[in-house]
């Protein structure tokens, strides 16, 4: 095929080329803000998506209903071992949380780290090609998504979005490879929280990395990771995971702790969004602001 | 009718790719495969094959800057490389048989690699870390072996529709100037 390399179609490949490099290295540098042209894009392709994604929900809620008909039975049995013990957990934390009303009436304290108001959504789609992390859901700026707010589901933490447009936003997964993904999350169950931040994700082990703890604090295996709240936009106490190994980090100066996330992030449907109660500062879950490391 | 059943079926395809993504990475002896739909593409090839090669480019190139804006904010990427597959196809296919057997292993090759090309431009970038090994294992293949199930199935009716609408281009009058064959 001589004719395919004439001067004309050369210079047309050339010119593509060069023009797909600019754009490729212009859409990487500035990835968190979105162009006009771009929000009516996904948008409109957004309301299609979710015309597609409402039946395919439909017949992963059969399924799943399915298979869990199927493991009644054993879990019947584990649940019934377990019901004892609730009943004692949920009378101490009744009186855990009154003690706790009264206690923050007598100080003044109103507001709490921990409120959030939830924005329910719906997953309408996952990046298909699944290099990077990312779902898609179906609130968005007219509901009250910001960027860096936390997302998650019953079982906890999934991740936090990145973009925003006026009818769906973005959503990266904790287990994302990105470097800047950080979030800031304490330890419960010692003497006192223990504070670090998750930073990184192994994807061998498909666990995360809590990092940056200081290297005289003793941490057990079980032990559960929260968010903080500390990081400034997601609220305190949304569960991570749970501590499964604990090593030196690569300069021996600090801890780092595998994290075995509580969420599961396959197959996600519905989400929450948190919306903090307490005004939103700059922090590490910013991606932005968290570089300095003094 | 059929003028607007390609462009109809490449915009379903395009939706359906994502939903059948909720349903990856699939877990299987505590191992996680990763399966991506990539029938948009496929698509566009037998489009490439059996109808127009220029016109299954400006499909790619639509699509792909739809995909591109939606779901990676990376302009420039699947915008280039769909309409860069359908090149391919359509040049490879002038200078052999064109038989449904051997198209679906064309698009089954080109398909394969494409997906390494986006590979290794992922680990260009550092969205990926991924040994080449592992990448064939857990992703290539089981990806692989879904789509060719997905075309086995549905090749057949890709190429009657496409064949109808080539049919049906050479028949009306005045636009039967360019013959693809």
């Amino acid at each position: 095929m001589p004719q395919f390399f004439s001067n004309k179609r050369l210079i047309l490949l050339l010119l593509g080329v060069i023009l797909l490099v600019a754009l490729i290295s212009f859409s990487l540098r500035d990835r968190d803000n979105v162009s006009l042209p771009e929000q009516i894009i996904k948008d409109a392709v957004g309301a299609g998506q979710s015309v597609f994604s409402g039946p395919a929900h439909f017949v992963t809620g059969v399924f799943d209903n399915v298979d869990s008909l199927l493991n009644t039975y054993e879990e019947n049995k584990y649940l019934k071992s377990r019901l004892e013990e609730f009943a004692t957990v949920q009378a101490e934390v009744t009186d855990l949380r009154s003690e706790n009303a009264e206690l923050k009436e007598l100080v003044g304290k109103e507001e709490d780290l921990r409120d959030y108001n939830p924005i329910q959504a719906t997953v309408i789609a996952r990046n298909p090609d699944q290099w990077e992390e990312k779902i898609v859901i179906n609130k968005g700026e007219t509901s009250g998504v910001k960027p860096n707010m936390a997302v998650m589901t019953a079982r906890g933490l999934i991740g936090k979005v990145t973009l925003v447009t006026k009818l769906s936003s973005t959503v990266e997964l904790i287990s994302t490879q990105n470097p800047n993904y950080r979030v800031s999350a304490m330890v419960l169950g010692g003497d006192k929280a223990v504070f670090g931040l998750i930073e990184g994700y192994d994807a061998d082990r498909r666990e995360l990395l809590l990092k940056r703890i200081d290297a005289e604090i003793e941490l057990k295996e079980g032990q559960k990771v929260v968010s903080s709240g500390l990081g400034g936009i997601f609220p305190k106490g949304i569960v991570i995971g749970e501590i499964t190994e604990v090593a030196i980090d690569e300069f021996g100066l600090t801890k780092l702790a595998y994290i075995k996330p509580a969420a599961d992030f396959t197959l996600l449907n519905h989400v929450v969004i948190a919306d903090r109660l307490t005004p939103e500062v700059d922090g590490e879950d910013n991606g932005e602001t968290g570089d300095g490391e003094s | 009718m059929i003028r607007y059943l390609i462009p109809l079926i490449g915009l379903v395809l395009f939706f359906l790719e994502p939903v059948f993504g909720l349903f990856s990475p699939l877990q299987m002896n505590g191992d996680y495969y990763y399966i991506v739909p990539r029938f948009l593409i496929m698509f566009l090839i037998f489009v490439s094959v059996y109808y127009d090669t220029k016109r299954a480019m400006y499909y790619g190139l639509f699509f792909g800057l739809l995909y591109d804006v939606f779901f990676i904010d990376i302009i420039g990427l699947y915008s280039f490389l769909y309409p860069a597959v359908c090149v391919i196809a359509g040049y490879t296919v002038k200078s052999i048989h064109r038989n449904l057997f051997i198209t679906t292993v064309l698009t089954l090759v080109l398909t394969a690699l494409f997906e390494f090309v986006l590979f290794q431009f992922f680990s260009l970038i550092g969205l990926a870390s991924m040994p080449v090994k592992a990448f064939l294992e857990t992703r290539l293949l089981p990806t692989m072996i879904a789509n060719s199930l997905f075309l086995f199935i549905l090749g057949w009716a890709f190429r009657s529709v496409i064949v109808a609408r080539f049919i049906e281009r050479q028949n009306s009058p005045g636009l039967s100037g360019y013959n693809g064959q």
